[in-house]
């Protein structure tokens, strides 16, 4: 290999930074572009240097490591850096290279770089973890959302959201706020979100319950939901029956 | 279940029972000579021949009553059982009677023959108030195993509840200040000599109190300034610990690594999110009944959708129920800015 790794480090402890940096040094195959302290600032890192390889913890502030890959544009090879080994297996669902437990030994740092090389070497320099990461329904409740608009970005705690409509490839959330897209599916919110609270009325349309003032039939065997705020949504056949078995009646 | 007659197993209550029934023979004995004027002779013969041997045969009763208890049978089942034991009972001990009369005064037989019918009805009666004594003694005796048993069981509960809500000190903990040290061996050494030893010691701490339940505020205090410590070596500024200890209360009591989960949650929501420095502030107050901790951490409430009370919190509630009796000898506060948690630990008064 020619060319080095373009590399940044995304971890918020100062020592465990310094200490990867250390075990780094030497290394002919990888250059460190760029450090981290937070997510935040990581997901600006990642899409402005558009990195070959990134370093990244999983509990940090303000962001985890796994809402910092939603929020990427670029798509490096990634090697997770953590304590926590209950992850492991949803990391590899995200297509991570590799998962450092902590503390890890140079050597097996250097082996995770070299796994990153070949992998490059053969897929090219980004994979194509943008595609994949998209489908996955979590195991464990959700509890807020993070999104991105131009530079900016929000966390929605789950609370917060009222409804969300597809939109192709994207979902369309709804908000007290306002409004948020992102790259997601309205199958990962169905299994994500809490199905006593957040109803599928609709192909297009997941719903939250406490936001519905009335059920309105609409024709022949269709319905429209009215919201506090008087937005009107359909609901399908399907959906009917779904909101029936939440609110039994 | 108990199967064993409670005349083996309590000699007490056969003794009771034998002066019982030699008090009635002799009441029964005295009426006879002197109200119905028989013969002393033949009155004791007639006692000695029904009434002992009744007395007898009737103690058997008790494995009838074990067989037809009230619980598991119908009422048809336990009545059938225990007319087919009486008859059986009844007409022994008339045989037995009969004999034992007969052999020792053969002249009587015409006044016994007289006499059958009310003796077959007296026996059936005698029966009854057999039945009734043995289920009262049965239903004593569970009663008074039931009562040991809970008590038993209640402090196996115990015992296994405190075991696991003491709090254990998080593995997580443990592995990120082991990655700290790994850095230090290289950057500054001496460091990494003195968190190897503060680790240890914490870890010392925490498994030699696993057995007792209580320690002194100022041990408690101590170790938790050493879990503080360790953390302020990973997280730098960030972790900013504050104490106003009243100096008085530092010789009472407490339950041990009851502190431990507080400071770890302030950490956790206080300086774990946050990117700039935290004040974890510690207050202790006393006087003689009571010794109150505050234990608050500001937090930035957009971060975090919290919901409800944490594991953390919840163990430590459920340990104070367990010692004290009391849940609500912890309190929190959170006004969206910072959390503030209050235990208020009794002290034993002398």
């Amino acid at each position: 290999m020619s060319e080095k790794l373009r590399t940044i480090i995304v971890e918020d402890e100062e020592l465990a930074r310094n200490l990867m940096k250390s075990f780094l040094t030497g290394s002919e195959k990888i250059e460190i572009i760029a450090e981290c302290e937070n997510g935040f600032e990581g997901v600006k890192q990642i899409n402005e240097l558009k990195p070959d390889l990134v370093f990244l913890d999983i509990q940090m502030p303000k962001i985890t490591g796994f809402e910092l890959l939603e929020l990427l544009d670029h798509k490096p090879q990634i090697i997770f850096a953590t304590a926590y080994d209950q992850y492991a297996i949803k990391a590899f669902e995200y297509h991570a290279a590799d998962y450092l437990l902590k503390p890890y030994s140079k050597e097996r740092l250097l082996e995770a770089v070299d796994k990153v090389a070949e992998r490059v070497a053969v897929e090219g320099s980004t994979s194509d973890v943008a595609d994949k990461i998209v489908e996955h329904p979590k195991e464990e409740a959700l509890e807020r959302v993070v999104v991105k608009d131009r530079h900016k970005i929000h966390i929605i705690p789950v609370d917060n959201i009222r409804y969300i409509e597809s939109m192709d490839d994207y979902v369309m959330i709804y908000t007290t706020e306002g409004r948020h897209m992102k790259q997601k599916t309205m199958r990962y919110f169905e299994g994500a979100l809490d199905s006593k609270e957040y109803v599928r009325i609709h192909r297009s349309y997941i719903v939250k319950v406490s936001e519905i003032n009335e059920i309105q039939q609409y024709e022949k065997e269709s319905y429209i939901v009215i919201l506090h705020d008087k937005t009107k949504l359909k609901v399908s056949k399907t959906g009917y029956k779904n909101l029936k078995k939440v609110l039994s009646f | 279940m108990e199967f064993r007659h409670p005349f083996l197993t309590n000699p007490r209550l056969a003794i009771y029972y034998g002066l019982f029934w030699l008090a009635a023979s002799i009441i029964m004995v005295l009426i006879f000579t002197l109200a119905n004027g028989v013969e002393l002779y033949i009155a004791l013969v007639e006692v000695f021949s029904f009434v002992i041997i009744y007395a007898l045969i009737g103690s058997s009763i008790w494995y009838v009553i074990k067989f037809a208890t009230l619980e598991n049978n119908t009422i048809y089942r336990i009545v059938f059982a225990h007319l087919i034991a009486a008859s059986i009972i009844v007409f022994t001990w008339m045989y037995l009677g009969v004999v034992m009369v007969k052999i020792f005064v053969p002249e009587v037989s015409e006044f016994m023959r007289k006499g059958a019918i009310n003796r077959i009805f007296g026996g059936y009666m005698m029966y009854l108030i057999f039945v009734v004594f043995f289920y009262a003694v049965n239903y004593y005796q569970r009663f008074k195993e039931k009562l040991k048993n809970e008590g038993k069981l209640l402090s196996l509960v115990k015992e296994a509840e405190l075991h696991a809500l003491k709090s254990q000190i998080n593995p997580h903990f443990l592995f990120n200040s082991l990655n700290s040290i790994s850095s230090l061996t290289m950057s500054d050494p001496e460091r990494a000599q003195e968190m190897v030893i503060d680790l240890s010691q914490l870890m010392r701490y925490s498994l030699k109190h696993d057995q007792k339940e209580k320690v002194l505020f100022k041990q408690e205090l101590e170790n938790n300034k050493l879990y503080l410590h360790i953390e302020k070596v990973r997280f730098g500024s960030k972790l900013n610990p504050v104490f106003e200890i009243d100096e008085k209360c530092l010789e009472l009591e407490i339950p041990n690594m009851i502190l431990q989960p507080l400071y770890e949650n302030a950490i956790k929501y206080g300086v774990y999110e946050a990117t700039e420095p935290i004040e974890i502030k510690t207050v202790a107050k006393c006087n003689q009944n009571v010794l109150q901790i505050t234990i608050s951490n500001p937090y930035d409430a957009n971060v975090q959708a919290k919901k409800g009370e944490g594991i953390g919190l919840r163990n430590i509630r459920d340990r104070l129920q367990v010692i004290f009796g009391n849940p609500y000898l912890i309190k929190t506060e959170d006004n969206k800015k910072e959390f503030t948690v209050t235990l208020s630990i009794p002290q034993k008064q002398n």
